[in-house]
C-alpha cells in the first residue's frame, strides 16, 4: 500500500481544522508498510497530561485517555518513517517539527485537539516550548518566536548584537549571518524557555535573555553541552563539566546558598570540583549527573521530585520542602544483586518535568521520582507521589532511546 | 448512578455561570475552556441528575483538577507579591468547582474534611474577593455544609489553659494606664516612643473566651492556616506549611503531648480574623489606630497563637504596631532605630530586616558592636498593649502558651 506523499505536501496549510481521519491516513504511514531498512523505525512511548488532545491526534484507533497512566504508544504527525522529528511539549500543547513543517497541536484558541500546521524558511534544528509561545531555531541559525494561537505567523526574533570591537570587514558565515571579529560565531546554538525566561546562546558563549545580550562569556574557553530551563531558571552545562545557573532561584533551583534572583550565570560552587555530564531542569528544581555517575538534585521537592522524603517520619508535618545546596544521591541497587554490580547501572541522563524527575540508568532502566497525580511516571502509586527514586520502566532496555519531559508528562522516543 | 443529595444540589444553585465570570477569566484559554465544561455541566445537572451525565462529570472533573494544579504552579511562581489577580481568581473558581466533584464522587467524612482544606486554600492561595454575584453565599454555605462533621474529628477536649498571674516585672520603657488618645498621639505616636499600655482590652471577649481552648476548637478547628515550624525563621531549618487548625492545637496544647519530643510550631503573622468572623467579633481595634489624621489606611490585624519557647528573632517592621497579649505571656527585648549599624542585619533580600543576633544570649565576641547598643526589656502579659514606632528592633520570646494580636497601621 502505497502512500500519497505529494497529495499530502500540497494540502493547504490548514490552520484551525482538527487533522479529520482522512488527512490522518495521508499523513501516517500504516502499519506494515515495507519500511527502507537504512531508516530506522521510531516508536513513541507517552504517559502523562493529555486532556486536551495534544497527542496521538492522528490516532484513527480511538479517543486517547485525557490522563495516560503507562508508557503507551502514540502517533505523531508527518511520515513516522521518517528519522528527526523534533518534539518540545507545553502544558495545552505539544510542538513538533519535521524539515521545515511545524505542527502545533492542543488547546490553541478555544478546543482541545485544535492544530496549527505551518512551515518555516528553511530546516528547523531546534524547538522549545512555554505556555505562550515557541522558540524556532533553524539551521542557519535565524531564531523565531511561534505565538500559540490557531492563527499564529512566525515572527523573527532580532536578537540584540553582541558588544564586540568592531571590524573593518566583517566576517560571515555560510548562512550570511554575521561573526564577531575575532572570527566567532554569532550563530544561536541552543535555545530553552520556561514561561518566566527565554534564553538562546551562541556558538562564541554568548548569553541572551532573548532579546537583549545578557552575558558574555570568555570566548573560546569552552564549548557549550546542554542549556535547559525551568519555570524561572536556566542551567547551562559546558564540555569542562562546569554547571552555570541563573535566573529566579526563590526555591531553591539554582543550587546557591542563599536563595535569591540571579541576573547573569554564576557558577554553581559545591559541584565547582565535579565533572558533570549531563543536566535537566525542571519546573523549581534541578538536576545533574557526574562523570564517576553520581546524582545531584536541588530546588524544590513539593511533591519528592528531588528524590528526598517529603514528609517526616511522623506523618504528620514535612520536611522542608526546599533545598537550596545539591543533594548527594545514594541510588539503590538496579540489576544486580551483588555489590559489584550497583556500578553497573550508574545513572547517565536526567530529565525534569514540572514536579517530577525522570533518570535513565546505563543498563538501560528508567527510575523516576516526584508527582505522579497526572500520570507522569507512568505507574500506580497510592500517594500521588514518589519521594524516592524508583525503577518505573523495564522494556526499554534493549533499544536506544531519548527522553522527553513535558510539565506533566514523560515520552520515550525509541528507535528499533 | 445514586441521585444527588437534594441538600448538595441545592448548593450548586450558588455555583456561578460563565457569564457570570468570563470578563474575569480575561483571555486565559484554558480557564475559559475548563470553567466554561465546569459551569455549564452544573447548569444541566440541576435539570437532570441522570446516568448520562456521569461520563461528563469524569472528564470535567478531571479537567478541573488540572486546572487547579496548573493555576497552583502559576501562583508558586516568582515572588507571591507579583501573581496576577486573575490567576489567583481562576485557582479559586477552580477549587469551587473541585469541591463541588468531590462531593459528588463521595460524601464521606475524609472527603468533607478535604473539601474544607480546598475551600481555605482557595481563600488563602487564590482570591475569592468579588468574583461573582454570590460568592460570599457560596463560601458561606459551602462552609457550613462541611463543618457539620467536624465536631466529630475533636472527640478528646482541650485543656482550659491557667490564667497567668500578673507579677510585677522589669519595664525599661515608659508604661500609661489607658491614655487618650491625645495623650497617645503626643507620648508615644508623635514622639515615636516604645511605650506599654496597660488597662487598654479589659473589654475584649478574646480575653475571657480564648483561654478555653475548646472554644477556639469549635470555631476555627476545621480552617486551614499556615504555621511557622521550627523555632527561628532566620534557621535553616525553618519551613512553613499549611495544616488544619485543629491539628496544631493538639499537637501543640494537647494532654500527653509533652513528653513527645515535637517541632515547635507557631501560628505567626496570620490574617485569622478574615478568615473566621467569629474570632473577628471576639477583639476590637484599639481606637490609638485612628491616631493618624490621614484616617484612609487600613489596619493590619495578625494573630500570633503558639505553645512555650515561640521565638521571633530581633527584627523591625515598616508599620506603627500596637502588639496586644490576650492569654500567656511573652518576654521582649527592643532596640532603637538609631542602633541599627550596630546590629548586624542580614544581608539576604528577605532577612534584611532581621538581625542576625540571638537577642537572648548576647555573644560580644561575635558581634563586637553589640556592646553600643541600648536595650530594653519588658515582659508583656494578658491585658496589656506594646506600642512600638516603625523600625524599633524588637525579640520576642513566648514565656507560656501565648495568644497575641498584632495591630500594623500608619
Amino acid at each position: 500500500m502505497s502512500v500519497d506523499q505529494t497529495t499530502a505536501e500540497q494540502q493547504p496549510q490548514v490552520a484551525g481544522r482538527p487533522p479529520s481521519p482522512a488527512c490522518a491516513r495521508r499523513c501516517a504511514t500504516a502499519v506494515g508498510t515495507p519500511s527502507d531498512e537504512r531508516r530506522k523505525m521510531r516508536q513513541f512511548l507517552f504517559t502523562g497530561f493529555n486532556a486536551f488532545g495534544q497527542h496521538n491526534s492522528n490516532n484513527t484507533v480511538g479517543r486517547t485517555s485525557g490522563r495516560v497512566t503507562a508508557l503507551t504508544e502514540i502517533h505523531v504527525p508527518g511520515n513516522e518513517n521518517d528519522n528527526n522529528i523534533i518534539i518540545a511539549i507545553s502544558w495545552r500543547y505539544t510542538v513538533y517539527a519535521k524539515g521545515i513543517k511545524i505542527w502545533l497541536i492542543g488547546l490553541l484558541d478555544s478546543m482541545p485537539g485544535e492544530c496549527l500546521e505551518l512551515e518555516a524558511p528553511m530546516a528547523i534544528k531546534a524547538l522549545a516550548a512555554c505556555d505562550t509561545h515557541c522558540l524556532v531555531l533553524l539551521q542557519n541559525g535565524e531564531l523565531y518566536k511561534l505565538p500559540v494561537k490557531l492563527d499564529a505567523k512566525l515572527q523573527q526574533i532580532k536578537l540584540e548584537t553582541p558588544p564586540n570591537p568592531p571590524a573593518t570587514a566583517t566576517k560571515r558565515t555560510i548562512f550570511g549571518t554575521a561573526k564577531a571579529s575575532n572570527g566567532v560565531s554569532t550563530v544561536i546554538t541552543h535555545i530553552a524557555c520556561g514561561s518566566h525566561i527565554n534564553v538562546a546562546i551562541s556558538a562564541g558563549n554568548t548569553v541572551y535573555s532573548i532579546p537583549s545580550c545578557l552575558h558574555q562569556f570568555p570566548q573560546l574557553q569552552w564549548r557549550l553541552k546542554q542549556l535547559e530551563c525551568g519555570q524561572e531558571h536556566a542551567l547551562l552545562l559546558n564540555a569542562n563539566g562546569d554547571v552555570y545557573t541563573w535566573g529566579n532561584g526563590l526555591r531553591g533551583q539554582l543550587g546557591q546558598e542563599t536563595l535569591g534572583v540571579e541576573e547573569t550565570p554564576q557558577l554553581v560552587d559545591a559541584l565547582a570540583g565535579i565533572k558533570i555530564t549531563h543536566i535537566a531542569a525542571g519546573g523549581w528544581h534541578s538536576a545533574a549527573i557526574s562523570a564517576f555517575g553520581d546524582l545531584y538534585t536541588w530546588g524544590l521537592n513539593s511533591n519528592g521530585q528531588l528524590g528526598m522524603r517529603v514528609m517526616k517520619p511522623d506523618g504528620l508535618l514535612k520536611e522542608p520542602t526546599v533545598y537550596p545546596l545539591p543533594q548527594l544521591h545514594d541510588l539503590s541497587a538496579c540489576c544486580g544483586t551483588s555489590d559489584d554490580d550497583v556500578d553497573l547501572c550508574a545513572p547517565v541522563k536526567v530529565f525534569a518535568g514540572s514536579r517530577h524527575t525522570v533518570l535513565v540508568r546505563s543498563c538501560g532502566r528508567l527510575w523516576a521520582s516526584g508527582w505522579s497525580a497526572h500520570g507522569q511516571l507512568g505507574i500506580q502509586v497510592n500517594s500521588q507521589y514518589l519521594d524516592a527514586f524508583q525503577a518505573i520502566y523495564d522494556e526499554c532496555r534493549d533499544s536506544e532511546y531519548s527522553v522527553i519531559c513535558g510539565p506533566w508528562s514523560t515520552l520515550l522516543v525509541l528507535s528499533k | 448512578m445514586v441521585t444527588v443529595k437534594a441538600s448538595l444540589l441545592e448548593l450548586t444553585k450558588l455555583l456561578p455561570h460563565f457569564v457570570d465570570i468570563e470578563e474575569t477569566l480575561e483571555n486565559e484559554v484554558e480557564a475559559r475552556y475548563v470553567l466554561k465544561r465546569a459551569a455549564d455541566h452544573f447548569e444541566k445537572l440541576q435539570l437532570d441528575s441522570s446516568k448520562e451525565m456521569e461520563e461528563d462529570e469524569e472528564e470535567v472533573s478531571y479537567l478541573v483538577q488540572a486546572l487547579v494544579d496548573k493555576n497552583w504552579e502559576r501562583i508558586h511562581s516568582g515572588h507571591f507579591s507579583c501573581v496576577s489577580l486573575t490567576i489567583r481568581k481562576i485557582y479559586a473558581l477552580g477549587c469551587y468547582f473541585k469541591i463541588f466533584f468531590l462531593l459528588l464522587e463521595k460524601s464521606s467524612l475524609e472527603q468533607h474534611e478535604q473539601c474544607s482544606t480546598i475551600l481555605d486554600e482557595a481563600q488563602l492561595l487564590g482570591c475569592t474577593d468579588n468574583l461573582y454575584v454570590k460568592c460570599n453565599e457560596l463560601q458561606a454555605a459551602l462552609m457550613k455544609y462541611l463543618d457539620v462533621d467536624a465536631p466529630k474529628m475533636s472527640p478528646t477536649p482541650l485543656p482550659v489553659l491557667d490564667a497567668v498571674q500578673r507579677r510585677v516585672s522589669r519595664c525599661d520603657i515608659p508604661q500609661l494606664d489607658a491614655p487618650s488618645i491625645i495623650e497617645f498621639r503626643a507620648s508615644c505616636y508623635d514622639a515615636l516612643q516604645p511605650t506599654l499600655l496597660l488597662n487598654t482590652i479589659n473589654h475584649w471577649p478574646a480575653l475571657r473566651k480564648w483561654r478555653d481552648l475548646n472554644y477556639l476548637l469549635k470555631v476555627a478547628g476545621n480552617r486551614t492556616v499556615p504555621i511557622e515550624i521550627g523555632s527561628n525563621y532566620a534557621s535553616d531549618e525553618w519551613s512553613q506549611q499549611l495544616v488544619k487548625i485543629r491539628d496544631f492545637l493538639y499537637r501543640q496544647f494537647g494532654e500527653g503531648n509533652q513528653t513527645v519530643n515535637l517541632d515547635i510550631e507557631y501560628l505567626a503573622q496570620h490574617e485569622l480574623f478574615a478568615q473566621i468572623p467569629a474570632l473577628r467579633a471576639d477583639i476590637c481595634v484599639p481606637d490609638y489606630c485612628s491616631v493618624s489624621a490621614d484616617n484612609t489606611s487600613t489596619v493590619d490585624i495578625k494573630a500570633w497563637l503558639g505553645p512555650k519557647n515561640t521565638i521571633s528573632p530581633m527584627h523591625t517592621d515598616p508599620k506603627h504596631n500596637l502588639l496586644c497579649q490576650v492569654f500567656g505571656s511573652k518576654r521582649i527585648i527592643l532596640a532603637a532605630p538609631k542602633d541599627t549599624e550596630n546590629l548586624y542585619a542580614h544581608e539576604t533580600e528577605f532577612l534584611g530586616n532581621t538581625s542576625q543576633i540571638d537577642a537572648a544570649n548576647l555573644d560580644f565576641e561575635s558581634f563586637p558592636l553589640l556592646r553600643r547598643v541600648q536595650f530594653y526589656e519588658l515582659l508583656l502579659q494578658p491585658g496589656d498593649c506594646l506600642y512600638l514606632p516603625p523600625k524599633w528592633w524588637h525579640y520576642v520570646r513566648s514565656d507560656t502558651p501565648s495568644f497575641s494580636v498584632s495591630f500594623w497601621f500608619e
